[in-house]
């Protein structure tokens, strides 16, 4: 039985779904409903039948639950109008990279925390371990490697920025919003949904994506030989780079190993998609940032 | 009062939202003596932030245009006018439409 995306009442079919979301939308005016429906399909109306159709499409298409969500991953930020902080990425200015080491920080925490939960949450050894070792990478760093985190610092102090600023500048509010949504499915949805929300994001930085349709790269990837850029910037890129093509793939088998009914699977779909906007928000509070050091950004604004 | 969202002008429920330019939902309000379509009270709530701001620090009276541009994520950038003056900003609101980033822009 389908879930409504918003607020997961469970129907009979998508033509009663369909039916849910619009009467929510035009004779409640409810928030919820209509800012789910101007994000994600369109912010003109169409008619019960065709978002029937549209529901069905998007959904249960493609039936592979992994596969469904790097496709919708890449379809919000990585299609023919790829997220302006991707773009901005191409070639990033000082700005840009320092708007990025100040909100990141605080994702970052915020992501082996989330992620400590998943390991509370569950009994799957193989999904304790995975998770532990991601956390490794990212806040401990293992085998003599500088763990993500501290790569992010040495970027930000390579820039300009002294450790004491970095670790003492609170996040923007869009910043925090975002964390709270992630904190939010953590706190109050099954380990399983947790899971999917957060290893959903690392595909962002996957090498893959353009397999699976993306027009560009996280970054370009010229930068990790160009003379533009110092050390610590490429060192930071490329651990990403190499990192998360691993990460991403292996978590997204185990959620598939461990989404055994119908069910699960439609929740994890309405909790992964909570998350990508919730890191469309957090990408633009990273631009945002960048913004006070590069006024200019303002123009991102008005495209 | 003329309102124009990304390039169109709005406020009505085949034109769309004052705010977003969405044409879904069936709220209206009232504001500055005109009624104007939203889709949902927090995007009513968030223009009527915009209007309040436009007044406090902009010093217009009776505004008579607002140009919008911008959506949720990106923030948007406004800029209203009275009959003799007009107020640029860049303004963000929570997913309550409390404004929660506002800058002022070169106001000339």
């Amino acid at each position: 039985m389908p879930i409504c995306p918003v607020c997961r009442l469970e129907l009979d079919s998508w033509m009663d779904i369909s039916e849910h979301i619009e009467k929510m939308a035009n004779e409640k005016s409810d928030p919820q409903h209509v800012m789910w429906l101007n994000r994600h399909i369109s912010n003109k109306e169409i008619k019960k039948e065709d978002l029937e159709t549209w529901l069905f499409n998007y959904f249960e298409k493609p039936n592979e639950l992994s596969l469904w969500i790097r496709k919708r991953f890449i379809e919000k930020f990585y299609s023919h109008k790829p997220h302006p902080f991707m773009l901005a990425m191409q070639k990033p200015t000082r700005g840009v990279l320092l708007g990025y080491v100040l909100e990141h920080r605080h994702f970052l925490q915020n992501w082996v925390k989330v992620l400590s939960l998943i390991v509370f949450n569950t009994d799957k050894d193989d999904v304790i371990k995975y998770e532990l070792e991601n956390i490794s990478t990212e806040y401990l760093g293992i085998n003599g490697k500088p763990s993500h985190y501290e790569l992010l610092i040495r970027m930000g102090e390579s820039l300009g920025l002294s450790r004491e600023i970095i670790f003492s500048t609170d996040p923007l509010p869009s910043t925090k919003e975002s964390i709270e949504t992630w904190r939010y499915i953590a706190l109050n949805r099954p380990w399983i949904e947790t899971m999917a929300a957060m290893h959903s994001l690392e595909i962002a930085a996957d090498r893959s994506n353009k397999n699976y349709g993306a027009k560009i790269h996280y970054f370009d990837i010229e930068i990790l030989n160009s003379d533009k850029y110092n050390k610590e910037v490429k060192d930071f890129l490329r651990e990403g780079y190499e990192a998360d093509i691993g990460h991403t793939g292996e978590a997204l088998n185990l959620i598939e190993k461990y989404a055994d009914t119908r069910k699960t699977i439609e929740n994890i779909k309405v909790t992964v998609l909570k998350s990508l906007d919730a890191l469309d928000k957090y990408l633009f509070a990273r631009l945002e940032r960048a913004m006070q050091f590069e006024p200019e950004l303002i123009e991102v604004i008005k495209q | 009062m003329i309102v124009i969202v990304n390039g169109s002008i709005v406020g009505t429920k085949e034109t769309g939202c004052a705010l977003c330019g969405g044409t879904w939902g069936n709220h209206y309000e009232t504001i500055e003596g005109h009624n104007l379509f939203f889709c949902c009270h927090i995007c009513a709530k968030a223009f009527k932030n915009i209007i309040n701001e436009a007044k406090r620090r902009g010093k217009l009276e009776n505004i008579e245009y607002i140009d919008i541009k911008g959506n949720f994520y990106k923030g948007r950038i406004i800029e209203a006018r009275d009959s003799k003056k007009s107020y640029k900003f860049y303004v963000k609101f929570s997913d309550e439409g409390e404004i929660i980033e506002l800058k002022e822009l070169s106001n000339s």
